[in-house]
Parts: C-alpha cells; sequence; structure tokens
C-alpha cells in the first residue's frame, strides 16, 4: 500500500509538468496511449484517491506466448567488431555484399531484443509496469514481433522494404533513452541501486550495437545506392566514410566542433551578456582515427557542457573573466586520451557516490523534473545541422543522441555522465572522474583506435 | 626466542576501547590542547602505556607466524627481535608509577628510544623479503607488507603522540626542539600545505641536480593559502614520494615544462571536507604494461638485478642494486638518510613510493589516486581529510 502513495505522490508531483510535457510531441502513436492514462490520472490526484480510481490506472499487461521468445533467448548473439564493420564494407560494395549485410541485421536485431525483453521480464512487476519501462517494454515487443516475421531477404528491392522498417523502427525508439532514464528515476526506492545500474548498463550497451549494425547497414546502403559510388574507384570523399564508421576523425576537430556548439548552447540558455568560458585545446592535434562520430560528439559535448555549467554556476559571484576549460588530445598506440580540466568549483563527496549511477540516489526528483523539459523530440532539420556533420549522408538521420545533444546545459538529468561512460566503454574505452572540491574537476576520456586487433564490441552478456 | 609469561599472552586480544581508532587519540578532546596540565599528561601516559604492548604484541604475532625460514633470515629477525626487546622494555616498566612527572620523563624517553629503534623497520624489512623471494610469493609478500606497514603508522603515531604532548607540556632543555604552538603532539593544526610542498619540492630538487645535474621547476596554483590539521611529516612523506616520480619523470623526459602542484580546499568549513592536491606533470605518463605495477610493494621486481619494471617510465625515482654490501641503499638512500625527514630516507628508490604514500593517505579516510595519459604526462590526486576534528 505504502508504495501505491508513493507511487501516486511522485505521480501528484510530477502530474503539472506531466501534462505540459504532453503537448510536446512525444513521438507518434505514443502521445495518444498516454493523453488517455492522463485524465484518469489527473482526475484521480485532484478527487480524493480511492480503489476505484487506481484501478482505472491499473496496468494489464497483454499477455503473449513465451515460447517464441524462449527459443530466441536460447541463442546467442553473434559479436561484431568494428574492424569487421570497416572492412566489410569497405571496398568493393556490391549486391551480394549489400544482402549478407541486411540478413545479418535482419537475424540479429530480434535475437539481441529478445535477450533484454527476458532482461525486463525478470525484474520485478513494479518495476516493469512503470509507465515509462512499460512504454519501452512494449516497443521492444513490437520491434521483436515485426523483425522475426521478415522473411530472408534475396534481391535488391528486398532490401529496400527492409531499410524502410529498419528506418522506422530507429525513429519510434528514439524516446527509450529518457523513458528509460525516467522509469529508472522514478523506481529508484523499489528496486537497490546496483540492480537497477546494472540492467541500465546492459540494456544501453545491447541498445547502442542494435543501432550501430542498424545504422550501418542502412549507411551502406545508401553509399552502394548513391550515384558516386564506383566500387572500383579510389577516389576520396565517400571513402572517408564506411557507413556510421568516419575513417579520419579528427579529434582536434570534433572538439573544436562540439566546443562551439556547446557554448552557443549556453549562451542561449544563460543569456547572451553573462560571460562564457573559453575552450582551449592542446596537445597532439593531428590525432585522427577511426571512429562513430555522433558517440563521441555526444560524449565530449556532456563533458564540456558539465564544465562550462559549473563554471559559470562557481564563478557567479565574480566579475572577472572565467576561468577556461583546458582540453588535452594525445594518444598511444591503442588509445585517443582527451583530458577534460575545468575550474568549476569540483564536486562535493556527497554527490560523487551517485554520480555513475542511473538511479542517482535520494536526489532523483530534482532530474526527473528537469526531463519534463528536454526540449521537443521531433527534432527539425535545423536542430540537426547544428550537431551534425557536414555530411549529407548524415544530416537526413536523425539520432537519439542529437535530441540530448541539443539541450541547454544547464538542463541538469543526471544521465550525461553514466551514459557517457556506456558509450566509452562499448567500444572499449574507459571514463574516469577526479574532482579537486573547491577547485575544478578533471576528466579522462580513453577511446580505443578503432579497428585493433584487440577491440570487440561488447554485447548482450558476451 | 625470548621467554614470555602468561601476563604477555593476555595482551594479544583486543580490547574495545582500543579499537576506536587512532583518530581520536589526536584530538584535542582526548588530552586537551598542549601545554596539558600534569593529570592529563599522565592519563596520556598510562593510555600510552597500556595500549602501545597491544599493537607491538599483534606485530610480533604477525611475524612469527611466517615460515620458519623467512623469520630466520638475519634482517627479518633482527626487526622481530626488535618487536620483542621494545615490548619487553615497556612491558618492564610499571604502570603503576606513573603517578609523578619524573617516571612520566622517564617512560617518555623509554618511548624515544623505541621510536629510534625502529625508525629503519622498512628497508631492513625489505632487504630481507628480497633476500627471500625464493620462499614467498609476491602476494603473500605484498599481503603482510601491507598489513604490517599500515598498522606500524598507527603504532609509531601513538607513540609519537605522546612524546609530541610530553615536549610541549614539560619544559625542555633550549637544545631540544619543542613543537610549535599550533601542534597537538603531531598534529599541526593550521598546517599549510603550500609549505609543505615548497620545502619538499626544494628537497628533491636538490636530489635531482646531485644525480641528473638538473633541476625541474614547480609553480603551485589553486589555494596556497589555504590551511587544514594534519599530521606535517605524514604529508611531507607522501608529497615527497609523489615529487620524485614527477621530477624523475620531467628530467628524464627532457620536459621543461614545470611540475604543478594545484591545492584545492573543500567549501564550508576549512578543515570539513578535506584539502585535495593535484601533482600534474607531464613527463610522459606510465606505460600501460606497468600501470598495474605501481601500487605493489616493488615485487616483481625481485627477479633480475635493475629493478625497473618495463621501460624507465615506471616512475620510481631510484633503482634498487640487488645483493652488494651496501644492499640496496644507493645515492638517493644515503642522501636522503642525512635530510633526516620521517622514513624518507629509509624508502627512497625502493619503489615502496606508491603503496606507501597511499597507506598514509588511507590512513585517516583520505585517498590517492594515479591517472595517467601515456607518451605525456600523469596527474596525481591525493584527497586529505583534516585530522583529530571531532569534540574541537
Amino acid at each position: 500500500m505504502s508504495t501505491i502513495l508513493q507511487v501516486s505522490s511522485r505521480m501528484r508531483q510530477c502530474a503539472s509538468s506531466l501534462e505540459s510535457s504532453l503537448t510536446q510531441a512525444v513521438v507518434g502513436s505514443h502521445a495518444k496511449i498516454l493523453r488517455s492514462q492522463v485524465i484518469p490520472i489527473t482526475a484521480a490526484i485532484t478527487t480524493k484517491i480511492n480503489a476505484r480510481h487506481l484501478s482505472s490506472i491499473q496496468h494489464n499487461p497483454r499477455w503473449r506466448a513465451s515460447g517464441v521468445l524462449d527459443s530466441y533467448v536460447a541463442q546467442p548473439a553473434r559479436p561484431i567488431s568494428l574492424r569487421q564493420l570497416v572492412f566489410f564494407g569497405g571496398r568493393n560494395l556490391d549486391e551480394k555484399k549489400i544482402i549478407d549485410s541486411a540478413n545479418y541485421v535482419r537475424t540479429e536485431l530480434p535475437l539481441r531484443i529478445a535477450h533484454r525483453i527476458r532482461d525486463m521480464q525478470k525484474l520485478p512487476y513494479v518495476v516493469v509496469t512503470n509507465r515509462h519501462l512499460s512504454e519501452v517494454y512494449e516497443l521492444y515487443y513490437k520491434a521483436f514481433e515485426s523483425f522475426r516475421r521478415i522473411p530472408e531477404i534475396k534481391s535488391l528491392e528486398d532490401n529496400e522494404k527492409f531499410c524502410e522498417i529498419v528506418k522506422t523502427a530507429l525513429q519510434e525508439h528514439l524516446t527509450v533513452i529518457p523513458s528509460l532514464a525516467m522509469g529508472v528515476l522514478e523506481c529508484n526506492d523499489l528496486v537497490p541501486s546496483h540492480e537497477l545500474d546494472r540492467f541500465m548498463n546492459v540494456i544501453l550497451r545491447s541498445r547502442i550495437s542494435r543501432r550501430v549494425i542498424a545504422e550501418q547497414h542502412l549507411a551502406l546502403t545508401d553509399t552502394f545506392n548513391s550515384p558516386f559510388h564506383f566500387p572500383d574507384s579510389v577516389s576520396n570523399q565517400p571513402h572517408d566514410f564506411v557507413g556510421e564508421v568516419f575513417l579520419r576523425c579528427n579529434a582536434r576537430e570534433v572538439v573544436e566542433q562540439v566546443g562551439k556548439h556547446t557554448l552557443e548552447l549556453a549562451r542561449e540558455a544563460n543569456g547572451s551578456t553573462s560571460p562564457i568560458p573559453e575552450i582551449q585545446i592542446e596537445g597532439r592535434l593531428d590525432t585522427t582515427f577511426p571512429y562513430i562520430p555522433s558517440h563521441l560528439e555526444y560524449i565530449i559535448g556532456e563533458l564540456l557542457r558539465n564544465s562550462i555549467q559549473a563554471t559559470i554556476d562557481h564563478h557567479s559571484q565574480s566579475s572577472t573573466s572565467l576561468p577556461p576549460i583546458k582540453i588535452l588530445i594525445c594518444h598511444t598506440k591503442q588509445h585517443i586520451i582527451f583530458r577534460v580540466s575545468d575550474q568549476g568549483g569540483g564536486i562535493p563527496i556527497a554527490e560523487l557516490a551517485h554520480l555513475w549511477s542511473f538511479a542517482k540516489g535520494p536526489r532523483a526528483i530534482n532530474y526527473l523534473q528537469n526531463f519534463s523539459q528536454v526540449p521537443k523530440m521531433a527534432a527539425t532539420l535545423q536542430e540537426l545541422q547544428k550537431t551534425a556533420h557536414t555530411h549529407s549522408r548524415r544530416e537526413s538521420m536523425d539520432t537519439s543522441l542529437s535530441r540530448l545533444t541539443s539541450r541547454p546545459p544547464n538542463l541538469r538529468l543526471g544521465m550525461g555522465l553514466p551514459m557517457s561512460r556506456v558509450y566509452a566503454e562499448y567500444w572499449a574505452g574507459s571514463l574516469e572522474l577526479h574532482s579537486l572540491d573547491g577547485y575544478g574537476t578533471d576528466v579522462f576520456l580513453q577511446v580505443s583506435k578503432l579497428g585493433n586487433k584487440c577491440e570487440q564490441l561488447n554485447l548482450d552478456g558476451v | 626466542m625470548v621467554g614470555l609469561g602468561v601476563p604477555w599472552r593476555g595482551i594479544l586480544h583486543p580490547r574495545p576501547v582500543e579499537l576506536k581508532g587512532l583518530d581520536s587519540l589526536v584530538s584535542p578532546s582526548s588530552f586537551g590542547r598542549p601545554p596539558l596540565t600534569t593529570q592529563s599528561l599522565l592519563t596520556s601516559a598510562r593510555f600510552t602505556r597500556e595500549y602501545l604492548p597491544v599493537r607491538l604484541s599483534r606485530r610480533i604475532r604477525a611475524l612469527r607466524n611466517l615460515p620458519y625460514i623467512i623469520v630466520s633470515n638475519p634482517n627479518i629477525s633482527t626487526i622481530y627481535n626488535n618487536y620483542i626487546d621494545s615490548l619487553t622494555a615497556i612491558l618492564a616498566f610499571p604502570a603503576g608509577s606513573l603517578t609523578n612527572l619524573t617516571e612520566e620523563s622517564k617512560f617518555t624517553e623509554l618511548l624515544t628510544e623505541i621510536v629510534k629503534t625502529h625508525s629503519n623497520t622498512i628497508p631492513i624489512l625489505a632487504k630481507g623479503f628480497l633476500e627471500c623471494r625464493g620462499y614467498v610469493t609476491p602476494e603473500e609478500a605484498t599481503k603482510f607488507l601491507d598489513h604490517h606497514l599500515r598498522a606500524r603508522i598507527g603504532t609509531r603515531l601513538m607513540a609519537e603522540q605522546h612524546i609530541g604532548l610530553h615536549l610541549a607540556s614539560v619544559p625542555q632543555p633550549p637544545t631540544v626542539s619543542v613543537p610549535g604552538k599550533s601542534y597537538i603532539g603531531t598534529v599541526d593544526t593550521e598546517l599549510r600545505p603550500a609549505e609543505i610542498i615548497e620545502s619538499c619540492a626544494s628537497f628533491v630538487g636538490d636530489i635531482c641536480e646531485l644525480r641528473y645535474g638538473t633541476r625541474p621547476k614547480l609553480t603551485i596554483d589553486g589555494n596556497p593559502d589555504i590551511t587544514f590539521p594534519y599530521i606535517p611529516v605524514h604529508l611531507e612523506y607522501i608529497i615527497t614520494e609523489l615529487l620524485k616520480n614527477a621530477f624523475r619523470a620531467t628530467i628524464e623526459a627532457n620536459s621543461p615544462v614545470p611540475v604543478i602542484a594545484t591545492i584545492a580546499a573543500a567549501p564550508g568549513p576549512p578543515d570539513a571536507g578535506g584539502i585535495t592536491i593535484r601533482i600534474r606533470d607531464q613527463g610522459g605518463g606510465i606505460a600501460p604494461d606497468d600501470l598495474c605495477h605501481i601500487w605493489s610493494y616493488s615485487f616483481s621486481t625481485f627477479n633480475g638485478s635493475r629493478s625497473s619494471i618495463g621501460s624507465g617510465n615506471s616512475g620510481r625515482l631510484e633503482d634498487v642494486d640487488d645483493g652488494g654490501a651496501d644492499g640496496g641503499v644507493d645515492v638517493m638512500g644515503r642522501f636522503t638518510e642525512s635530510a633526516g625527514a620521517l622514513e624518507t630516507s629509509s624508502i627512497a628508490g625502493l619503489g615502496y613510493g606508491l603503496p606507501m604514500s597511499r597507506a598514509y593517505a588511507q590512513y585517516f579516510g583520505g585517498s590517492l589516486k594515479v591517472q595517467s595519459a601515456y607518451e605525456w604526462g600523469t596527474d596525481v590526486y591525493l584527497r586529505l581529510k583534516g585530522v583529530g576534528l571531532d569534540g574541537v
């Protein structure tokens, strides 16, 4: 009983922001479902909460035969390394390769999603019936059902149809990250934090893996179909990208671009008259390496966002110019290292404990409230152009990360660091943070130079 | 083996009061601020007389549980006998006689002797384990040393704390150096980290000039004026070890970039959140292969003659020379012996710097973290909490 009261008191707190956030586009059909649930909720809160009202928001899970899922869960995923991705799509991209790639994606996606669905099914009932997590669950199941039914792809036409299905699914699943995050925050008193964090890490890692292989296939199809594609040519431009992988990601350029963008957002959020810190880059500035730019941009963006906001907040009393944020770029044979040093006052010990957790401990409610203010989910072309590379292929592909990267830096969601760590560790890298309480913070991002023999995609429990 | 009677055996069982931790030992509320009243000083003496034997006997027990062949080694046997002698001497001092200052002064003299006897424990133990490396696994040795050295910090602290209180409370002849006004025993309640860093930098710089002919620069930024209560000799030890690593790396990389020490103080009352000191160098960093060894007590090196693990950038300022009449005391060791800093002399060049520094840092709830960007430089983060704050 107390749990229900806790949940409903939280609903009370979120009810007002719920209405306003619903008018922002929560993608597609989900808005309709939620809207139908909201009216009974707010009715329940404004009148007395009793059993009758509670029953109107009862969760009635759709029953599905689990036999089908079992057979998929029993099969292990087939991991792929980025080296393989790069070589597969590199030269000699022909029809057979495209069809092979399509069938790989066609069989891997439902397999990997099945594992995650099973993970969710094993969570406590009260957690999966949380409205956000329940949304994600339904999305995943729908995707599973749809993908497992696709017949073998035998021709380029089949592939075109397949790509359309993949694109739609990718679009629909854009809400997954915020939904998961909000769901975990709301459930943080129902399940021990470490279990929630473990769940989030596994599910996010798997999500990265699925989107990478899906987006890679779409990009390869594009390359193949593009009028500039000559399988035997050695021209430069199109071959800098192998699908989503940018072979010659220049560390300094990425940092400069992300830096510029984040500073602009900060200027907008804090007012154009308030001082903004400078970003200084030093180190081995000619470093290039193959990577997926959107991942790197996301991580660097999160780190800069934290540093910029902390610097502004910490020095809000003083009128002198703000101390710069210094970024060091260096590299070893196997890694690229970014060190982001700021003088933003550091992180108090009390916060350090929950820094890397998705469940966020006692301050979860603050972050939940901020979530309702994440800018409109449907990205416009202008928003995309702010974040994307100037590469035609990528402008047409909305990524879930671009919505998060375009939010103002003072909107604290509490997810930046744990999410960045998932991305960093995904490609066999690491993210470490050291705080000088009272002075500033240093963050070390170590990124594997992809294409190494020793790097492996981390996948579902493999 | 010294014959030890029944009373001694009784001491081996820890008593609840003694387990409350040494942090309260250094608090002003324990015995008051110096100069202490006679009564308080006698209380401190009686406390030390009661609990020091417990700590010593635990060390003895740990030692005598080592394999026979290890403790038979002359070096380790020397240490073992030192502990037995010290314990016997303390036990021979009748607890009941600590009722006046004369007796208390005698007791303090005894403590001073004991502290002096044990000041070289670490290099001698190290030599002993080095000679025994065929008979014990590196993991066993590391485990023993780690535990022993950490316990030793507390034991010495207990003795030195009383000595310090005595010196500050009982008038001394002018030849004896007496703790300053801000001291409570070994704790300086107004310790300024910047001062310690400057003096350690000058000291380590001297060593570098002697050995390499050059001295790297050091700049201090952040909050150089902050003070907090801490034990100066501990901080000196840690900073000296860290600067040794940073300076040596900088020189060997021929880097003109100065070593930067940043002092940060957590907001709020000056002693609440603690101090963080970052030592940043651009000396090329630590090779990934060496990273897993930096916290070990140098054991993996005991196969060859020189102790450098991997490349020269392993961060240790000196190499141990296996064998030879000197048994491991090199230029570094001899020079720093004469400088007289607590234990810095003894541990120079044995590769104990980082693990020991971390033991000191962690003793009062602090931490020491090393972050390296290989082929660029290293950042070391030392976090310390103010000491002896309860009951102020």
